[in-house]
């Protein structure tokens, strides 16, 4: 964490002494883009007006023979809304239609679909993801799962994003949960839960083979699905992409990626009441890195640029069963293993995990969830430099989680009132056992629900508070150094949210989905000065000014998602977003952190908001695009940001498909996110072909 | 054109290529039923509103427990469609009931219409046996559009 605070404190200071300018030459580049891409929007205007604007959809339908429907090509599989229409939390879902829509080849790409969220790439590699704020390279404070695996790492309570991939075509849905979803989710998951879902086996029969080539990346996807007999479906992978680098003003080129990853998925029907799913990938590649590096203690540290190695993988089995009485129970259980080795810090990890949870129906209005689960991560962390250690080099992290909820429908059912109740309880080794509790109530009318909900949700510390030690360089003469200490008392950090939304369903073609969140936090992270000391070793006499981690931060943030969603004729839909957030953070009286508060609330934008159309055109074609704009970090220095992509399909014949896709065209390269020792990386406008064949 | 409205016109289009062994004792309105989770919302009601007059007389009804399904002419099995479908099977089978629904294997497990996607249509398949369980007949037209269709027997 101090590495990334030293790392980060650097890029400000890189970027208020050259603050990003543009040339004349680019910026009348930029203008022309635009005024293209406005032409483009009243094109598609247009041609949406010749296919046959506000022709209610299923007005069509009336009269047709069995025959002709069966001729009608659906668009999206829009099971999404109706359950969402009951959940009272803010929840958006990101379809495998909006993805391959999008155009998007990696998961940070496509939760750039989700309102609320906040993607930002660092370089080629990197990339920071926040939900509600609390945006950060390592995403504190988000749960990620994919698959019924949680990505969450105890080392520094946050993910690693480069290191979570999956093959982009088997994704049959993506569910953002803004806000704690800490009940059903557990720890971690305080600003949100990104939850990936995969197609089953049985979905994904026969072969694919997708490639693409562009200017900052290229990719190679193949996947075989198969089954035998009725009841057993499998499905393998392979992928490699290489991507980067991005544009850097000094010319250092660092961050070039090569990745290849397989995998599989098997599913098995033993019975009609019984599911067995297993599934694995393995994973590995070389990542360039720039860091900021000290050989010794009291050195001054130098840049190196340098590529670093990840590899991982991973093995889950799940079992479903379904009782006489219609209960479900599932057990699952997995063993993740992920290794990382970088210039200035190397960590090998093995996590197993095994969790039960059990839902049933009860006296006509109950729906209870409950189950427990244990999780043990060993780490081993070994000194690479001796400015930066953790110890002990290895520990073992244990987790314990217990949840139970229950949904009480207190009247009605298409139309009425729903009540639900939960608690998680987490140990960890850290932690004694923290109750989160939630009370959520949602009352709908099929075509309308309002909902408001009270959570409770805690970030349980990580060995980085617990057990890590470095040492920053101030002054060579006379020597003084800086040291972050472990603080063992570090707790965990809170939250309270209180949140209300409401979704309203007006006619078939239009949706509007409001959010609006107050979430109050107690103890958040603080970086104490201490009273500096002379230190005495062999090779040095030197001042030593001490800092350690505390619990003095506590603050709100407030803030409100608007998402309209509107289909003006049947091939096209027009879908927005608009979030805004502001963050004020404080400190406790005693604590007398100088820095974090403006670090933390500085890299969260206050205003986001995107528009995308999708269309699809007579001849199998598709055309989509949107427009975003992320306003600015005062933390990095970096300028909020328009832009836009755009991507244009032909789904020929013989299961091919061509596209061409475009990314970040208004401009040709824009800063989104700090973090790296030599100044702002800036991301490049981006184009690319890609040829899909399916069989 | 969604997938749900597309379904829901199927729904109420079956029950003319259908028939019930004792129609005409139910009265002249069918129900169509939805048990477990509804995927259709306003797309349904829509549907039947759109029926030409003068056709069968039909209504949309979401019922809640399986008991319920004695009341049924057609019925669409939604969510947690596995663990309904084994607890509303028999009562259905009795009741002379067109069992639809799109959980995927739905007719192998004994269900006479499961609705199928292909390259973005929304078709169906057809258990024969299953209906001829029920005592109901299907007409050659519905059978001759269904993508596959499982034997009697």
């Amino acid at each position: 964490m101090s590495r990334d605070q030293q790392a980060e404190s650097w890029a400000v200071k890189v970027a208020m002494k050259d603050p990003p300018q543009i040339p004349g030459r680019v910026q009348g580049k930029r203008r022309r883009f635009r005024v293209a891409w406005g032409m483009c929007w009243v094109l598609v205007w247009a041609m949406a007006g010749a296919a046959g604007y506000g022709e209610g959809a299923a007005d069509g339908l009336r009269g047709l023979s069995l025959e002709e429907l069966g001729k009608i090509e659906v668009t999206a599989t829009n099971r999404v809304p109706l359950r969402l229409a009951r959940t009272p939390a803010a929840v958006y879902v990101i379809t495998k239609d909006d993805i391959r829509r999008s155009g998007a080849t990696s998961l940070p790409e496509a939760l750039r679909l989700a309102p609320g969220v906040h993607v930002a790439q660092l370089d080629a590699i990197k990339r920071s993801i926040g939900i509600r704020g609390f945006g950060s390279r390592l995403s504190r404070g988000v749960l990620v799962v994919i698959d019924g695996r949680n990505v969450y790492s105890p080392l520094f309570a946050g993910v690693f994003w480069e290191m979570q991939d999956t093959l982009i075509e088997d994704i049959e849905r993506i569910e953002v949960i803004r806000g704690p979803g800490a009940t059903i989710w557990g720890p971690n998951a305080v600003n949100g839960v990104i939850n990936v879902i995969t197609k089953k086996a049985r979905e994904t029969k026969g072969d694919l083979v997708s490639t693409g080539w562009g200017n900052v990346q290229r990719f190679l996807h193949v996947r075989h699905g198969g089954s035998k007999g009725e009841r057993l479906h499998y499905r393998v992978y392979g992928k490699t992409f290489g991507r980067g680098p991005e544009y850097h003003r000094n010319g250092a080129d660092f961050d070039k990626w090569v990745m290849g990853q397989g995998g599989f998925r098997v599913d098995w029907e033993l019975k009609n009441s019984d599911t067995v799913t297993i599934q694995g990938d393995l994973y590995g590649g070389t990542m360039g890195e720039s860091l900021s590096v000290s050989r010794a203690v009291g050195v001054r540290p130098v840049v190196v640029n340098q590529d670093s190695r990840i590899a991982g993988g991973n093995l889950l089995a799940r079992w479903r069963h379904t009782l006489r009485d219609g209960s479900e129970l599932q057990v699952q259980t997995y063993y993740d293993r992920t290794s990382r080795e970088a210039a200035n810090f190397t960590e090998h990890r093995d996590t197993v995990d095994f969790d039960v949870m059990m839902r049933k129906s009860a006296a006509q209005r109950h729906e209870i969830v409950y189950g427990a689960g244990v999780r043990v991560s060993a780490g081993h962390i070994p000194v690479v430099l001796p400015t930066l250690r953790f110890s002990p080099a290895h520990r073992n992290d244990q987790l314990y989680s217990m949840l139970l909820q229950d949904e009480i429908r207190l009247f009605g059912e298409t139309k009425g009132m729903y009540l639900t109740l939960g608690t998680k309880l987490v140990r960890t080794d850290f932690a004694p056992f923290g109750a989160q509790p939630t009370v959520r109530l949602l009352y709908t009318t099929g075509r309308h629900s309002w909902w408001t909900s009270v959570t409770r949700a805690l970030r349980t510390p990580s060995d980085v508070e617990r057990s890590f030690e470095s040492t920053g360089f101030v002054a060579a003469n006379p020597p003084v150094v800086s040291r972050l200490l472990p603080n063992r008392e570090f707790g965990s950090e809170k939250l309270v949210g209180y949140e209300a939304g409401f979704r309203h369903t007006a006619g078939r073609n239009f949706t509007l989905d409001v959010a609006m969140f107050q979430n109050r936090y107690d103890d958040l992270l603080s970086v104490e000065p201490g009273t500096p000391y002379t230190e005495q070793t062999p090779e040095a006499r030197r001042t030593v000014i001490p800092y350690s981690v505390g619990n003095g931060l506590y603050g709100f943030t407030r803030g409100l998602e608007v998402i309209p969603d509107w289909k003006p004729a049947a091939n096209w839909r027009l879908t927005g977003n608009y979030s805004y957030l502001s963050m004020r953070l404080d400190r406790q009286a005693w604590s007398r952190d100088t820095t974090t508060m403006a670090s933390t609330a500085g890299s969260s934008p206050r205003h986001m908001w995107s528009m995308h159309s999708a269309i699809d055109l007579p001849g199998r074609l598709e055309f989509s695009q949107s427009y975003r704009h992320v306003a600015g970090l005062p933390r990095f220095g970096v300028p909020g940001y328009h832009t836009a992509d755009a991507r244009f399909t032909w789904r020929c014949c013989a299961g091919m498909e061509f596209s061409v896709a475009g990314r970040n065209l208004l401009q040709p390269a824009h800063p989104e996110f700090g973090g790296n020792p030599e100044g702002l990386v800036e991301v490049r406008r981006r184009i690319y072909g890609s040829i899909t064949w399916r069989r | 054109v969604t997938e749900v409205e597309v379904k829901a016109a199927y729904l109420v289009n079956f029950p003319r290529f259908v028939e019930w062994p004792e129609q005409p004792a139910r009265g002249d309105t069918l129900a169509i039923c939805i048990l477990g989770k509804d995927p259709f919302g306003p797309a349904l009601e829509e549907a039947l509103a759109g029926q030409a007059a003068g056709r069968i007389r039909m209504k949309a009804r979401r019922i809640a427990r399986v008991e319920q399904v004695q009341e049924c002419d057609v019925l669409f099995v939604g969510a947690p469609a596995d663990s309904l479908w084994e607890r509303v099977k028999d009562g259905a089978r009795q009741a002379g009931v067109l069992t639809v629904s799109d959980w995927p294997g739905f007719v192998l497990r004994g269900g006479m219409v499961e609705f199928v996607l292909e390259a973005r249509r929304v078709r169906f398949a057809v258990n024969l046996g299953a209906a001829e369980e029920s005592g109901l007949r299907l007409s050659s037209e519905l059978l001759k559009l269904a993508v596959t269709v499982r034997p009697g027997g």
